[in-house]
């Protein structure tokens, strides 16, 4: 961030804020016992050096600022299904925490490694049960002899979420490899993001591919390539990825004449349904798309530059320069502004109508980096 | 894979299985899971070959990359061996200044 953006960062915060102190690099928000208030919306953003910011999006600010055990990294968050605990997966991939957003307690924690003898960590994989009760996480460990590591098989772990501090898993069972992201639907199935999207059955660990990706026979087309670590919790209960993928002029399948497009995944969490839909070309690359709330056919990318296209239009609709890259974009819940979090220390709020820019809130401490910023309404 | 030619003992691992079938054995992961099971090459580039496409600026990538072991050829490991690293510098565009080398310790 340069010397203009800081000032005009100053001049937007003191404009919407008059009676308040901006929050300093370093400095915790001072409320942390605020209890979050019912009806309105919020959003949880984590940062370096390893802490959770609330933002209320009624006025753009930060709330409080919940200070994290043990370390940061990746900063994943799932937002319980009533609302009041944060569980993070944090401490260099190897933990998770649940944090009570009215208090900032530390009301649940889990290491990843399940004894001395291994090292586990899990790849942005942390989610919860539909009822609140259940955390899943796909740990991968490595065996740690006297003279060489062993790769063990990966495991979906699965927690109680009353089961307290240093919680161990209730049930455990073995997956695929190079799974990540995960999302729960309605009716208790685990929706899985791999090579391809895995549907899990946590009672009893059976899997199946719900979606093939890498392994997709979508004909006119070559395997897609996907990139994310954002499990973001929509308003809309669609579990979604952006893709990549080679669409051939002909059947010589010739990658050196085919178009690369840009498209999304979507599965429905409440009905299991998917839909895969291409809506741009390659021109520049997105960390991720985010489809409106308000209009299902328009969807927001993010990273160094903000668009919006219309899917069924395959059109860009409106665009936006940034002051530098964000990674994730995510929508309140009437679709009518655009949240754009990750890399530095600022959240940048548009009109989702118009994309101009309605303020940055810049948070105490540093870079979000990879965390996942959720918003929800208590 | 007519087009790559394998030059460390990773790849030719990786085009051994494949003549045996046996890719499962070796293949890479597609996402990182600590600095050791990283592949990246090394310098990164962007989808395109050039430099272009990458975050701006480059400081507001730096954690993004350094937290999971992104670019393991560039800065420490901060999953297992150097995890505080960046301790004292949370803002990377601010810090980047207290960034510093690291080097192994000598073994007892």
């Amino acid at each position: 961030m340069n010397i203009k953006t800081t000032l005009a960062l100053s001049v937007l915060l003191a404009a919407a804020a008059p009676a308040a102190r901006a929050v300093q690099p370093g400095e915790l928000a001072d409320n942390t016992a605020a209890p979050l208030i019912a009806g309105r919306e919020y959003m949880v953003a984590p940062n370096h050096p390893n802490q959770l910011n609330v933002l209320d999006l009624a006025d753009n600010k930060v709330l409080k600022t919940c200070a994290l055990p043990d370390a940061f990294g990746p900063g994943s968050v799932q937002i319980s299904p009533d609302r009041r605990t944060a569980y993070i997966l944090n401490n260099h991939f190897g933990g998770i925490y649940g944090i009570e957003l009215d208090t900032c307690k530390v009301t649940f924690s889990a290491r990843m490694s399940l004894d001395a003898e291994e090292r586990a960590i899990a790849v942005f994989s942390v989610a919860l049960s539909p009822d609140g009760k259940e955390i899943y996480t796909v740990q991968n460990p490595s065996k740690l002899h006297v003279d060489r590591y062993e790769v063990q098989a990966p495991r979906l772990a699965v927690y109680k979420t009353d089961a307290g501090l240093d919680a161990r898993p209730a049930r455990t069972f073995p997956v695929p490899r190079q799974l990540s992201l995960m999302q729960a639907a309605d009716d208790g199935a685990l929706y899985a993001l791999g090579p391809d999207v895995y549907k899990i059955d946590p009672e009893n660990g059976k899997y199946e591919v719900a979606v093939p990706l890498l392994n997709w026979k979508r004909p006119g087309y070559g395997a897609p390539d996907v990139l994310s670590a954002w499990a973001m919790q929509l308003s809309t209960r669609e579990f979604s990825a952006l893709y990549t993928a080679p669409k051939f002029k002909d059947g010589q399948q010739d990658l050196a004449s085919a178009d690369f497009v840009w498209g999304v995944l979507s599965i429905d969490l409440k009905t299991g349904k998917h839909e895969i839909a291409d809506f741009a070309p390659l021109t520049e690359i997105y960390f991720t798309g985010t489809r409106s709330p308000a209009n299902r056919s328009h969807i927001f990318t993010v990273l160094n530059g903000l668009r919006k296209y219309d899917i069924k239009a395959q059109k860009l609709l409106a665009s936006a320069s940034l002051e530098h890259a964000y990674y994730q974009v995510n929508l309140n819940r009437d679709g009518s502004r655009v949240y754009l979090s990750g890399t530095l220390q600022d959240v940048a709020v548009y009109d989702a109508a118009t994309l101009e820019k309605i303020a940055n809130i810049r948070l105490p401490g540093g870079d979000m980096s990879l965390s996942t910023a959720q918003i929800f309404v208590r | 894979m007519k087009h790559l030619k394998a030059l460390n003992q990773k790849a030719r691992l990786l085009d051994k299985a494949v003549a045996e079938d046996a890719v499962e054995e070796v293949v890479a992961m597609s996402t990182v899971a600590g600095c050791t099971a990283t592949v990246d090459p090394g310098w990164e580039v962007d989808a395109f070959g050039g430099v272009a496409g990458l975050c701006q600026p480059m400081e507001a990538d730096l954690y993004g990359c350094a937290d999971p072991c992104w670019w393991p050829a560039q800065v420490p490991d901060t999953i297992i061996s150097y995890p505080d690293w960046n301790k004292d510098a949370p803002a990377a565009d601010k810090d980047w200044r207290k960034l510093d080398s690291v080097f192994p310790k000598d073994a007892l």
